[in-house]
């Protein structure tokens, strides 16, 4: 244990590991948060339709060259979350099929375009980088984490201030337009917070991985929580703790970050899963 | 003109040869000591060295990986590299190195892919019209 403690201290004192900490818990944080309301307005598969079409704005802005990568995808996965969260049940096709069309479509053309208009000479290594996370978020710029620092601010400023808003639109969008709340406004809102949580988070576990994040922490909490406060709480304190584990153990064993940060998420899953279950037998 | 250079270039080779450490001298302390981090860390840190390499320049490094090799038919030169792969294996990077005692391509190298344990002093190299790259040089080479 002491040589393990040791060892991690000696990875500290690089910036990029650092980095990859600070990052980790702000993204893990922020999505967690945003998890309760989406997997509440049964949306949660929208994390990984929203993360593909980032993965498809990846591969326009590597077409057309572009320095910074997030004045393109940034835009465009709001613009996508957007149609997805605001149109509601005005639509033809509705959501799981929207999300479903989006997610695939996304994938498919980003994935022909990275072949057709090659900037790279390992197309599978960016492709791979991209979907699974890989070693991204030990490769983080400074500007890279001070732009997440700033967006989670944001993001968690936001949903400090409207929380009241977000909990009544979460369980009842009806009743909290027929109470005064403008409900396209905070729709609008969410979808444009989740659209910069997914493109954050696609750095830290990449896109086929994102949805992990929104979904395991409000899951595993509503396991044992049952009030809105509490699970959201209890979501954000989970998700932060897997990050942390889950980038520790990647540094120190060498395993891929995102899939170790979505392991300990399972096993946390796994954990609450069992004591809601004893608590309910037990009751 | 010429003759200067080339007088200037056996002063310098003379002058290296005088100031460097006999054989049996101690070994010289490692500053980035690549092969007791974790794949992860090896592939962070080997992009930091690639990414930002003048904070690298003189240190001394030891790197575990691949050995590589690759000939440039412009310049007719062969050059020689130190892989490393990401966790998910996807990825790869690698420095160049050049070898303190040179030896006989392909006789005295390893097999392309062989692991390879490269001891060094990292620098920037240059070729004219083109962006510096990292390469250690003064290297010493084992394989496994």
């Amino acid at each position: 244990m002491p040589e393990l403690i040791e060892k991690l201290s000696f990875y500290l004192e690089f910036p990029f590991v650092r980095y990859a900490i600070i990052v980790g818990v702000l993204v893990s944080l922020c999505s967690s948060l945003l998890g309760v309301t989406l997997v509440l307005k049964r949306y949660s598969y929208i994390g990984d339709g929203l993360s593909h079409v980032a993965f498809g704005a990846l591969a326009i802005a590597s077409v057309l060259k572009l320095t910074n990568n997030m004045l393109l995808i940034l835009p465009v996965t709001i613009a996508v979350a957007v149609l997805l969260l605001c149109t509601g049940k005005n639509t033809r096709i509705k959501g799981d099929a929207a999300v479903a069309m989006v997610s695939v479509g996304a994938l498919a053309i980003g994935y022909l375009l990275m072949n057709i208009f090659s900037t790279s000479a390992n197309i599978s290594g960016d492709v791979c980088t991209t979907l699974f996370g890989s070693t991204s978020i030990l490769t983080l710029k400074l500007e890279e984490v001070i732009l997440c620092i700033a967006l989670s601010c944001v993001v968690l400023f936001c949903f400090v201030l409207f929380y009241n808003k977000i909990f009544s639109i979460t369980f009842d969008e009806n009743f909290a337009r027929a109470t005064g709340v403008n409900t396209t406004l905070f729709n609008l809102l969410i979808a444009v917070i989740v659209a910069v949580i997914i493109v954050l988070a696609m750095n830290l576990v990449g896109a086929l991985l994102v949805s992990a994040l929104v979904v395991f922490p409000a899951l595993s909490a509503m396991r044992v929580f049952k009030s809105f406060f509490s699970v959201t709480i209890a979501a954000a304190t989970i998700s932060v703790f897997c990050s942390l584990i889950g980038i520790v153990i990647a540094i120190l064993a060498g395993t891929p970050v995102g899939s170790t940060i979505v392991a300990a998420d399972i096993v946390a899953f796994g954990m609450f899963y069992s004591i809601g279950m004893l608590r309910n037998s037990g009751n | 003109m010429i003759f200067r250079k080339l007088f200037v270039a056996a002063l310098a080779t003379l002058s290296l040869a005088a100031l460097s450490p006999a054989a049996d001298a101690p070994s010289k302390k490692i500053d980035v000591d690549l092969s007791r981090m974790s794949g992860t860390v090896v592939y962070g840190m080997v992009y930091q060295m690639v990414t930002y390499p003048k904070r690298f320049v003189g240190k001394h490094i030891r790197m575990k990986g691949i050995f590589s090799t690759y000939y440039d038919n412009e310049i007719q030169q062969r050059f020689f590299g130190c892989v490393i792969s990401d966790a998910l294996a996807c990825c790869s990077q690698g420095l160049a190195f050049e070898l303190a005692k040179p030896r006989k391509f392909p006789d005295e190298y390893p097999k392309e892919g062989a692991t390879i344990t490269i001891t060094g002093d990292f620098d920037l190299a240059s070729e004219e019209d083109e962006e510096p790259y990292p390469i250690i040089r003064n290297a010493k080479m084992t394989n496994e």
